[in-house]
């Protein structure tokens, strides 16, 4: 989830606040697909059809949301990112309560509680775990290894430079935002049978994306990855060692903390000087 | 004479274009470049001269005019399109992506070469011969490179495809004078390693006059004087640019 707001961030400069949404839609994909067409035993099957439906909605919506952002005169382009982002945040959390109700839903797991030396672990936390190193892995490949990935890497340094060497930027935009919506979907899908399916179910993943973000500081992706273990650790520590009720608080006192003694997070660059 | 050897790579027609709406910064200039020849386009500030590499090069529209290379008419066209038609452009900022390696950067250059990989092999053994410094860093992260050396990688990008037409602004600026020649050295070769068209925007007037084969010299967005090199000593050149700025 980190990892796909910063992805969008570092490319194409905006704060997608809808993440939360892709989120919650990748679920719903999830459960849909789950109970009607391939059977709580192949979940695993469900998982890169939801993440790629919700691709292909990002990079369709692209174009018609966030393009004019560039065309045209358009004056503050952050505060025109927010509105936009949030105006569709609220409109597919409407239009998912209209559908499918305040009802919590869940695709069902096949997996029992596994064991892990002495701790019992739910199996399906424990295939959302792995099944994110795994995307994790192919991720880093992806942005290391091909063209495209070096042509994204290249354009998180220079929106200009990539133009200048022939990139269609357009393009990268596009690709840039649904890559970025499909890995919210991918935490969707994966957590579903965890954290349920229902409309608002984005707003924490959402909170703790936004989190590791500040944690790790804003379009740097080794920090998305360090803030989110960070943030994992320190609020298990604080369950097991403080008092379990107030686990999301010892998250935000992590934040607090970063912002007073690094405020720009741990791997982030000062973008403006005063 | 080169001028007349080579053939019309690039021509403008009577082109306007700005940054705000209803303010021209370019108005209606008029020029052309030739294939296997150094066109040098110089000015006072403020006459337009970035202004107008970029209109060419797509990141502007043209508000009036022609920007026609061969058959193809540019105007409008994005910056991705132009490229693949075979025009590179060297900004004047130093135009590298620090956070990729130095090679990585070459292998942008070659974007619209992709899958080529014998070719790209090639192109990047040829750069790695005119400058050795870049092939010692090659793995190294090009935001280690000196800005001398930051400098001969945005312009050794560009070289990747060969373009036919090379639109280059401010090379040697913010350069140690040291390095400057270098810089002429790769502009001269490439027009006749390739016969490549080269426009050529300079504030260094006495260094590009010595590589230039024609001259325009721009003012207030519009050609004031043009001519061979032979017609433009040093003194006449200042003269006119003078001349400009008391308007």
């Amino acid at each position: 989830m980190a990892l796909g707001i910063t992805f969008i961030y570092s490319i194409v400069r905006l704060i997608n606040w809808a993440m939360g949404a892709f989120y919650m839609v990748g679920s719903y994909l999830q459960f849909i697909l789950v109970t009607q067409v391939f059977g709580v035993d192949r979940w695993w099957l469900a998982v890169p059809c939801s993440v790629a439906l919700v691709f292909v909605l990002g990079a369709l919506l692209e174009p018609i949301l966030i393009r004019p952002m560039f065309a045209g005169n358009v004056e503050r382009k952050d505060e025109y990112a927010t509105v936009v982002t949030i105006a569709l945040l609220l409109f597919m959390t409407a239009v998912a309560s209209g559908i499918s109700g305040p009802y919590q839903r869940t695709p069902g797991s096949n997996l029992g509680t596994i064991v892990l030396g002495p701790l019992p672990v739910s199996g399906a936390r424990f295939a959302a775990l792995v099944v994110a190193l795994v995307a994790l892995g192919l991720f880093y490949l992806f942005i290391k290894r091909t063209w495209l990935g070096m042509a994204l890497r290249a354009a998180a340094d220079s929106r200009t430079g990539v133009q200048i060497a022939g990139v269609d930027l357009a393009r990268i935009d596009q690709f840039a935002f649904g890559g970025g919506v499909a890995l919210a979907a991918l935490a969707g899908a994966l957590l579903a049978p965890v954290f349920l399916v229902f409309p608002t179910n984005g707003a924490m993943t959402t909170t703790k994306g936004f989190e590791i973000i500040i944690i790790g500081g804003l379009g740097s992706i080794p920090g998305a990855l360090a803030g989110g273990l960070l943030l994992g650790v320190v609020e298990s520590l604080g369950t097991v060692l403080i008092a379990p009720q107030y686990q999301n608080a010892y998250g935000f006192l992590l934040v607090l903390l970063i912002l007073l003694v690094r405020p720009v997070g741990l791997f982030g660059k000062r973008l403006r000087e005063v | 004479m080169p001028i007349s050897a080579g053939s019309e790579a690039l021509r403008l027609d009577g082109v306007v274009s700005g940054y705000e709406p209803g303010v021209d910064v370019v108005r209606g200039a008029s020029l052309r470049a030739l294939a296997g020849a150094i066109t040098i386009v110089i000015g006072p500030n403020g006459a337009g001269k970035s202004t107008l590499l970029r209109t060419i090069f797509g990141f502007l529209a043209p508000r009036a005019g022609t920007i026609t290379s061969g058959d193809f008419e540019l105007g409008g066209l994005p910056p991705h399109r132009i490229k693949a038609l075979g025009i590179g452009y060297i900004p004047q900022q130093i135009n590298i992506f620090p956070s990729l390696s130095v090679e990585e950067n070459l292998k942008m250059g070659a974007w619209t070469l992709r899958g080529r990989r014998a070719t790209i092999a090639e192109r990047l053994d040829a750069v790695y011969d005119i400058f050795p410094a870049l092939a010692e860093k090659r793995n190294h992260r090009s935001s280690s490179l000196s800005g001398g050396q930051a400098r001969m990688l945005s312009v050794a990008r560009e070289m990747m495809t060969q373009p036919q037409i090379i639109l280059v602004d401010e090379p040697t600026a913010g350069l140690a004078p040291s390095v400057v020649p270098q810089v002429y050295a790769i502009l001269t070769q490439a027009r006749t390693a390739t016969n490549a068209a080269i426009l050529l925007v300079d504030q260094n007037v006495e260094g590009a006059l010595e590589i230039a084969d024609y001259v325009y010299v721009l003012d207030l967005g519009r050609v004031r004087a043009d001519g061979p090199i032979a017609e433009f000593s040093l003194e006449r050149t200042r003269e006119l640019i003078r001349a400009s700025l008391r308007g």
